[in-house]
């Protein structure tokens, strides 16, 4: 059983204040990822929960326990670094079993939980090297063996996929998503990486500035963002952001030459807001080539798109030109896309379309 | 195999070669002069040149510098002053690197108030010289009724060393990632346990530093031998001056470079055996993990 609540957590180093009062409620069991630019403080608070730093105030209950003045060896937690940490004088195994040394394990039991979490993670065959003779995603395993050898009530990772090569990353990612089914403990995990936060979260929980922004499952967060910073912070490529005037409620849209009025959802609030100037967000893949069979949609307009450069990913191409003076990224197939230039013919989506009031890059709703 | 070309680029080689066999000549030519000085017997340096090889080869004054020689107004030779030596430099060599060792790591890793300011104040304890602290430790050493003992003499070399140690193994354990002591606190390890399991192991290069340094400080000190032993405390240093200063009859050249060369003897063999990890250590830094 592995539950966590934070409750008003404040922390500062001297007088930077580093977290400001967060409060968040982790399941028993979850995947909770916590994400933001560097230096949102995202680290201190994995540290706080880990006890490897002091709270200045709030309080951790881990498992219905407050736990806020307990040394870490006394919070029942794991955690892999960044840098894996692996103690570089031991032999894998004796990495793997150190903390069952320490919390004075039978030899017999140590040997056991060696067995079983080394096949666990097909590091069976390494237990005598030394990390020095290990590739990166080798060390990155013995990191998490190491975390998984005393069976903690939580675990917590810290980066622990931004040292490893890009086709490794992946791979990884999708063994630890099985692990945490097979395992099933709850896992506060911390990245920058917006696809690693979607692919692997139960929910994620956006930071910025020591501030909890956001949180929800991958899908709101994506898809209801409740502010700008979030909705700039998830997505690849980003989602598109153009200054719009607003008229009759609808924007006005100038691309190609030519100007257009977008019909909006959520027009209600628009005008609830009463202002004459609003950020239009909307997502890339609402931009396509002419899809040959459109339902039927009030909201799918056709624009013309002088496409300024294209940049082909393999599975679509990525199309930039601007509306409003305001650069605009489009999501097109690769037959379309590779071709495609001065006054291309762009369809329009603005169903899932979001808008935020320029000020205070807060949603408008 | 490639033929020799006068290239710039050799010409340049050669000019280096020729500059660093002239500047090894001159270092070792004293060593050369008192090794075969004292091969030599007496008459041999009274009428020979001073370069050249010993025409007859005798260890006459190697004996003699040893166990007969007079320092002063006994006649015992070098040996007892050498076991002397050996019984200052021993226990206060692994005095000082061990306590070294443990500041080091409490300095660099466990961080606390004012930690910085102690790692300063300790740092300054390198650049005291010695002549300014002789009177008041003259005046400590009596009041713990240490005065003239070798007791005495360990504990002042300990306290000199410890600023010398610790800045060693602070320097090096600074360089060890904070991360390895982050991972062993939540395996639940703790001061003691890191220091031992984590830290020693790691340490192999920076100890042979800090030995080597302290060894070699603590043999060759001349200073504190001479202020602080009594007359059968003295270190090998002291009686070396005193064998050079106390002449019987003529001097004898010979049996003064031999127990030159017995003096160095440790010294040179510390270097010789550990050499390679001092180069190695002192540039030593992170651990990869």
């Amino acid at each position: 059983m592995g539950s966590i609540s934070l409750n008003g957590i404040n922390k500062s180093f001297g007088s930077t204040e580093v977290l400001k009062n967060i409060n968040l409620d982790i399941k028993d069991g979850e995947f909770l990822i916590l994400i933001g630019p560097s230096g949102c403080g995202k680290s201190t608070l994995m540290n706080l929960i880990a006890g490897l730093e002091e709270l200045n105030s709030g309080e951790i209950i881990i498992d219905g326990k407050d736990v806020s003045g307990e040394s870490p060896k006394d919070r029942d937690i794991a955690m892999v670094f960044q840098s894996y940490a692996l103690y570089p004088t031991m032999s894998v195994a004796r990495n793997i079993c150190f903390g069952l040394e320490m919390n004075k394990v039978p030899k017999d039991e140590q040997a056991s939980i060696l067995k079983r979490v080394s096949e666990l993670l097909q590091i069976d065959h390494l237990l005598d090297r030394k990390p020095g003779q290990l590739s990166g995603g080798q060390r990155q395993r013995v990191a998490m063996g190491r975390a998984l050898a005393r069976s903690p009530k939580v675990f917590l990772f810290d980066e622990p996929l931004s040292n490893l090569d890009a086709k490794l990353r992946v791979e990884m990612r999708t063994e630890i998503k099985k692990l945490h089914k097979r395992i099933g403990t709850t896992i506060v995990y911390v990245t920058h990486d917006q696809i690693e936060a979607m692919t692997l979260a139960d929910r994620i929980a956006v930071l910025k500035d020591g501030k909890l922004q956001q949180i929800g499952t991958p899908y709101e967060i994506y898809n209801d963002p409740v502010s700008h910073f979030v909705a700039d912070f998830m997505g690849s490529p980003g989602m598109n952001f153009i200054e719009c005037i607003v008229k009759d409620q609808n924007l006005i849209i100038e691309s190609g030459g030519q100007k257009y009025e977008l019909i909006i959802p959520c027009t209600e609030a628009l005008i609830k807001s009463n202002l004459d100037v609003v950020l239009l967000g909307i997502r890339p893949e609402m931009l396509t080539e002419i899809q040959p069979s459109v339902a039927d949609n009030s909201f799918v307009q056709k624009i013309k798109f002088d496409v300024e450069v294209i940049e082909p990913m393999g599975a679509d191409t990525v199309a930039i030109g601007q509306w409003n003076e305001n650069e605009v990224m489009a999501r097109l197939s690769p037959e379309s896309g590779n071709s495609a230039g001065k006054g291309f013919e762009l369809q329009v989506d603005t169903s899932k379309a979001i808008l935020f009031d320029p000020n205070s890059g807060l949603r408008i709703r | 195999m490639n033929s020799f070309k006068l290239t710039k680029y050799n010409i340049g080689r050669t000019f280096i070669y020729l500059i660093l066999i002239f500047f090894a000549f001159i270092y070792l030519a004293p060593l050369y002069v008192m090794f075969t000085t004292s091969l030599k017997d007496i008459e041999e340096i009274r009428s020979g040149n001073l370069m050249a090889l010993p025409i007859d080869p005798t260890f006459y004054a190697w004996k003699k510098a040893w166990s007969s020689a007079c320092t002063g107004s006994d006649c015992n030779g070098l040996a007892p002053y050498f076991w002397n030596s050996v019984r200052i430099v021993f226990p206060a060599v692994i005095i000082s690197t061990i306590v070294g060792a443990f500041n080091g790591y409490s300095l660099a890793k466990w961080k606390f108030k004012g930690s910085e300011f102690l790692f300063g104040a300790l740092l300054f304890g390198c650049f005291i010289p010695f002549q300014v602290i002789l009177l008041p430790m003259a005046k400590l050493l009596g009041m713990l009724g240490l005065a003239n003992t070798v007791t005495g003499l360990v504990l002042v070399h300990v306290i000199y060393g410890v600023a010398f140690t610790t800045l060693f193994f602070r320097n090096y354990y600074v360089g060890i990632p904070t991360e390895l002591v982050r991972a062993a606190k939540l395996d639940g390890a703790g001061f003691f346990a890191i220091f031992r399991h984590i830290f020693i192991p790691l340490s192999t290069p920076i100890f042979v530093v800090t030995i080597i340094w302290q060894f070699t400080q603590i043999w060759n000190d001349f200073l504190f031998g001479v202020v602080y032993s009594g007359s059968g405390t003295q270190p090998i240093t002291v009686a070396l001056n005193n064998l050079v200063n106390t002449s019987v009859g003529g001097k004898e050249y010979n049996v003064d470079m031999a127990a030159a060369i017995i003096a160095a003897l440790p010294t040179l063999a510390v270097y010789v055996i550990a050499g390679k990890y001092f180069v190695r250590g002192l540039t030593a830094g992170a651990v990869k993990g």
